[in-house]
């Protein structure tokens, strides 16, 4: 049997270093684990939906230059729920926390 | 043929009932409409809410305003109802002597005592002190963790406290797991220096040592006289999650009663009562009185301010000389009110005791006839002030299918209760009382706290869900709605209201339950309580078993839960009892515009 902690899933594409690590941190001040792994793919909507169908938890966050997005199972590709271009440090950390309370069934922030 | 048009001015709400007249002396009613009446009742301001509405009613049969032959006003009563809320008890912090909230992620559990140290004074320490550490947003959760690490040979830290929103992510950096409360904005605040107690509850949990007494003592090390002056604090922490207490010398919670008056009752049994007394013992004076002549309050204390305000207000509608204004009923209900903390660290609140005052202002009689004349004068058409607001309820009330006389009506509207029963021979009682939907509304807003009379107004009409998920929610009776669409992300893990056109978002994040239970009482505290006194004074012997039916009428009979919630209570006395439905079709509303343009026919034959 293979064991794997559920955890929100993170696609990233070549992204800016300093917003995915404000990302990491706003889900584990939730309390959430994450998995981040490197795509092919530049298209954000992509790497979000894709991240989001396949994390056993449904949210998946999307990353690719300065662009971040966050999407959930079950949403058409492209209706991301959250997305910014340039990002500033607290949005990053928002988004995240965002990406932890969908699992967690919390209102957004 | 002619068209005949009632016109219904209410506390809110102005509507108008439009009928055709034909030449056998019979009425055909067309069309209805209703709008949010304009100033106060009874003052020439209301015209603009009458003609909205009269334009209304008429666009909806492709009419003019013109083809009116006809507008009969209502002989208003001459009561307006008015609410207040006065709050009983504060409570103030001086010198930053306690932070209590609920951050939504601590971090660590269990709890500690220390004396606190600025992050930025940490090579100050002394080895062999416990400390409780604080650090301000300035510091990255990465900082902080890496400076607390390296203190941890040579200090001895129990606790953290922290500005930003970090806990979680200072702790999982932390070699030895402390308790650690985060979001504590007001940071700059806090002593150097003093010795302060933290608590961080287990998961699911409340704090347990700091919302008791002995807890702070034990922690704290007070003895028996500085323990009696902390239990305001701990009254204060209970329910929690997690908590910091601070020993500073002048540091003290009070607990304030304000001095709120008294009320003195000019009636056949004259008497005074102190608001503090609470709701029960008012109200029970209300009822001890017997008829009451005027209702004052003690000049100077904030009762006598509110009470001759209202008594103001009414003064200017009718200025007359003999003006004669009285407020003859009160309504006084208890209620608790989330009142912020004065010096609070983190916006703590603190849940304070506070009466609810709904009053009935009485003038010799509303200046209908200049709203007539100017309504006249404006739109060139006959107006006339026709009947009293009670039989014309009555005789609305009637059209309802299934009614016979003897009949009681139970007039529900946004500022007063009025009741009044027509007897088999056409004869009417009636009575008005202070309070209704608008004393539900105030009622609703300061217990939830939400500041805004406008949200409170949604959450009395309508029912709550909440969103579980993106394609279902849950509804307050428990049932679970699917969605063939997912719902828009704003919406997501909120409670929020099913409005008729769409949902509306509760800002403020409080439980589902919560929000069930206070508007439930509000109105069961307004209206089973107006119901009983109200038709106790227009029935028979006032004994509520000699009337056998009750149709409610009024706005707030519109209600999704209020007629319900009446029904069952007259169950035990074998009442016949439900929402009107006013020509078989209005519902409880337009019963007295109905009855205005019934009267005409009466008065042809």
């Amino acid at each position: 049997m293979i064991i794997k902690k559920p955890s929100i899933f993170i696609y990233v594409n070549n992204p800016d270093t300093s917003s995915l690590r404000n990302v990491c941190a706003g889900i584990e001040e939730e309390g959430v684990f994450y998995e981040i792994k490197e795509m092919e793919t530049i298209s954000l909507d992509e790497l979000a939906w894709n991240a989001a169908n396949d994390s056993m938890l449904g949210s998946g966050i999307g990353m690719t230059g300065n662009g971040i997005a966050m999407q959930m199972r079950g949403i058409s590709k492209g209706r991301n729920i959250e997305s910014y271009q340039n990002p500033d440090p607290m949005q990053s950390r928002k988004l995240g926390a965002n990406s932890a309370r969908a699992v967690k069934k919390l209102a957004f922030k | 043929m002619s068209y005949i048009a009632g016109v219904d001015i209410g506390n809110s709400t102005t509507e108008v009932c439009i009928g055709e007249s034909t030449q056998g002396g019979t009425i055909h009613f067309l069309t209805s409409a209703s709008c949010p009446t304009t100033g106060t009742k009874g003052t020439v301001a209301n015209t603009h809410a009458i003609k909205a509405a009269l334009k209304q009613a008429m666009g909806r049969i492709g009419r003019d305003v013109d083809d009116i032959s006809l507008i009969r006003l209502n002989e208003a009563a001459p009561v307006i109802g008015d609410t207040a809320m006065e709050t009983l008890t504060e409570t103030i912090i001086t010198d930053s002597s306690m932070i209590g909230h609920n951050p939504s992620t601590p971090a660590g559990a269990g709890q500690a005592v220390g004396e606190i140290l600025l992050i930025e004074n940490l090579s100050r320490g002394v080895p062999g002190t416990p400390y409780i550490v604080a650090a301000p947003s300035s510091y990255s959760y990465e900082e902080v963790a890496a400076i607390l690490n390296q203190a941890e040979g040579t200090l001895d830290i129990a606790g953290v406290i922290l500005q930003a929103d970090e806990a979680v992510l200072v702790e999982n950096r932390l070699h030895r797991k402390l308790p650690i409360i985060d979001e504590v904005a007001r940071i700059d605040k806090l002593p150097d220096r003093v010795l302060a107690a933290i608590e961080v509850a287990l998961p699911g949990q409340t704090v347990r040592m700091l919302s008791n007494p002995y807890g702070i003592a034990t922690l704290l090390q007070l003895n028996a006289e500085e323990t009696r002056t902390v239990t305001p604090i701990a009254k204060s922490l209970i329910g929690k999650r997690s908590a910091v207490v601070l020993k500073t010398p002048g540091g003290n919670v009070r607990e304030n009663v304000l001095p709120a008056g008294e009320i003195y009752l000019d009636a056949e049994h004259s008497a005074s009562v102190n608001l503090d007394e609470g709701a029960e013992k008012i109200m029970q004076a209300v009822s001890d009185a017997g008829s009451i002549r005027d209702i004052s309050g003690q000049p100077n204390t904030n009762v006598g301010n509110m009470l001759s305000r209202i008594k103001q207000g009414m003064g200017e509608l009718d200025n007359t000389p003999d003006a004669d204004i009285h407020i003859t009923d009160v309504l006084a209900v208890d209620t608790l009110a989330p009142v912020l903390i004065s010096g609070a660290l983190a916006g703590e609140t603190c849940l304070e005791k506070a009466v609810g005052i709904a009053a009935m202002v009485k003038t010799r009689q509303l200046p209908m006839r200049e709203i007539a004349e100017k309504l006249k004068l404006e739109l060139g058409t006959d107006v006339k002030v026709a009947g009293v607001e009670a039989v014309m309820a009555s005789l609305g009330a009637l059209t309802t299918p299934g009614t016979q006389l003897p009949l009681a009506i139970l007039d529900m509207g946004g500022g007063s209760t009025d009741a009044a029963v027509i007897s088999e021979e056409g004869q009417v009682t009636m009575t008005h009382q202070a309070g209704a939907g608008e004393l539900v509304s105030m009622l609703i807003e300061t217990e939830l706290g939400l500041g805004d009379r406008h949200m409170a107004e949604q959450i009395k009409k309508y029912p709550l869900a909440k969103v579980e998920s993106l394609f279902h929610m849950r509804m307050e009776n428990g049932q679970m709605t699917f969605m063939e669409d997912s719902i828009d992300p704003r919406f997501y893990g909120r409670v929020i209201l099913l409005a008729e056109d769409g949902f509306i978002r509760m800002e403020k994040d409080i439980p589902m339950e919560k929000i069930v239970q206070v508007r439930r009482d509000a109105k069961r505290k307004v209206f089973v309580t107006n119901a009983f006194r109200a038709l106790k004074k227009v029935a028979p012997g006032h004994d509520l078993r000699n009337i056998s039916n009750v149709v409610l009428v009024g706005g707030s009979a519109e209600d999704f839960e209020i007629p319900e919630m009446l029904m069952e209570e007259f169950a035990g006395y074998r009442i016949v009892c439900g929402r009107g439905n006013i020509r078989g079709a209005e519902g409880p509303r337009n019963a007295v515009a109905t009855g205005l343009v019934l009267s005409y026919a009466g008065e042809q034959k």
